[in-house]
């Protein structure tokens, strides 16, 4: 891990001597981010969507379904210790009572028994309880074949390394583990498989996932109860101007020069998580009023 | 008498509209959802047919203008009118395009209302829902309304927190950046173009 942080920090530093204002306040690393989507975009088209798609087309129904059951298990496992270290005992002690049943009447997650029972699925994680405590998401990274994380979601599939429920059982090196994260990785992309076209017609792709999973992560950490927007930049009460069209992005967006040890954050959290529960005054949208 | 006669008239021409209207925004959420649903089960494999099908029923409910003023963010301002309408039109072609063609994966999906939420002022509100499908976690989607003169109209939607007009901001921002209003334009008419004869060219 060490090494790990001495050369992202060293990245970091060597970007930020030439970089310029980023068009997203989240993507201070964009050029190398950029880069590594392309990476990841041609292996995809070459490899993982064909294979997915002949996945998504002929493997039997009930097979895809046990699959995702197997997998939904596992995210079933670190929801609990998500919701833990949240303090959401309850939410907790249902995801637990998920995998207590799925993996012993369920066979490893195949059928989903506990739905029928009525046990809630929570969708929690490590990087939504840092963010739960305050912290922000850091930097956006476009990870090589794993696809958008930021900083500090990094913890999830490094805690998913770590602390794979089923390690014990099997080598990490062995057949049947590799086999496993390629099912698991062949599985998430057929899920994924419907957006290809919304995605593919879009000005700028990468642009598009970006902010999508920011405010996708942003609304996770808040519980669907975020206290305001995320600010991405390029809203309309963002900066001072009016620039004209085709002028030089301005320079005045406040998170805008990033720096090294400060990252752009998400707004810390002044009040408890309970008052989520509350009837949210809608602080979800931009507090502008329409432009005529 | 005749007066009477007239306005009745041009009531009916906007009637779908005009229906909507003393609808609160719960109850047009709840009406159009439906519909929709019922559109996609009588089409579940002819996405064409369900875009236009849905594309009619939502028209009449949608703010495109404030949606793209949202999408575009700052530089709108400094847009002239004529842009103005020219974004408006590119980006409305875009969602209906993107969005809802894909609406047939959603056949046996179900849509509850979980409530609203007020807005900033009294006359916006949203309407909470969830979209469920057999075998999948929910899917929260929730529409943004204001209050217009001919009822309620929808300027915003998001689908768990994802925004889909903060979400274009930054890629029409540089677009902009880099060619002007123009050029944004002109990109997304290009893209609505291609998009078309793909469509055209697979039938």
């Amino acid at each position: 891990m060490r090494k790990l942080t001495l050369l992202s920090s060293t990245i970091l530093a060597l970007l930020l001597a030439g970089c310029a204002t980023p068009q997203n306040n989240y993507d201070p690393l964009e050029p190398v981010n950029r880069k590594i989507f392309a990476v990841n975009m041609a292996v995809d088209r070459a490899v993982l969507k064909p294979v997915a798609t002949a996945y998504s087309q002929h493997a039997p129904g009930p097979v895809k379904q046990a699959t995702h059951g197997f997998f939904d298990n596992i995210d079933d496992f670190f929801s609990v210790l998500g919701n833990l270290a949240q303090g959401k005992f309850s939410d907790a002690f249902q995801s637990a009572g998920r995998v207590a049943v799925n993996t012993t009447v369920g066979m490893f997650g195949f059928v989903d028994w506990a739905s029928d029972m009525g046990l809630k699925k929570t969708n929690e994680d490590l990087g939504q309880a840092l963010g739960h405590w305050g912290v922000g998401s850091g930097p956006f990274l476009m990870l090589p074949f794993f696809g958008p994380s930021s900083a500090r979601d990094l913890i999830n599939p490094v805690s998913r390394y770590y602390l794979d429920p089923y390690a014990p059982f099997s080598d990490p090196s062995t057949a049947v583990t590799i086999f496993r994260y390629g099912m698991a990785g062949v599985s998430a992309r057929a899920d994924l498989l419907p957006l290809d076209p919304m995605i593919e017609s879009q000005i700028d792709p990468y642009a598009y996932i970006r902010d999508a999973w920011l405010q996708k992560r942003y609304n996770d950490v808040w519980d669907g109860n975020p206290p305001k927007p995320l600010d991405m930049g390029g809203g309309p009460d963002d900066g001072p101007d009016d620039a004209a069209p085709g002028a030089p992005a301005d320079k005045a967006q406040p998170a805008a020069v990033p720096d090294a040890k400060a990252p752009a954050v998400d707004a810390p959290k002044e009040a408890p998580k309970s008052e989520s529960t509350a009837p949210a005054t809608d602080a979800s949208k931009p507090a502008a009023e329409p432009v005529q | 008498m005749k007066k009477w006669l007239a306005a009745l008239m041009l009531g009916l021409l906007p009637a779908f509209a005009l229906a909507a209207s003393g609808d609160t925004p719960e109850v047009i959420v709840k009406n159009v959802s439906r519909d929709v649903l019922d559109v996609i089960k009588k089409n579940p494999n002819d996405p064409a047919a369900v875009r236009d099908q849905v594309g009619k029923k939502v028209e009449p409910l949608a703010d495109y203008t404030r949606m793209t003023s949202l999408a575009v963010g700052r530089y709108w301002k400094s847009a002239t009118p004529e842009q103005q309408q020219a974004l408006s039109n590119e980006f409305r072609q875009m969602l209906i395009r993107t969005y809802l063609s894909a609406l047939t994966i959603y056949k046996n999906a179900q849509v509850n209302v979980i409530g609203t939420r007020p807005g900033d002022s009294a006359d916006e509100q949203s309407v909470r829902t969830e979209v469920s499908i057999p075998n999948q976690k929910p899917i929260p989607l929730e529409f943004y309304f204001e209050k217009a003169q001919a009822g309620w109209k929808v300027y915003d939607i998001s689908v768990d927190g994802i925004s889909f007009t903060v979400n274009n901001r930054n890629q029409f921002g540089a677009a902009i950046r880099q060619k002007g209003v123009d050029g944004l334009i002109k990109q997304l008419s290009d893209l609505n173009a291609a998009a078309k004869t793909n469509a055209s060219a697979a039938k």
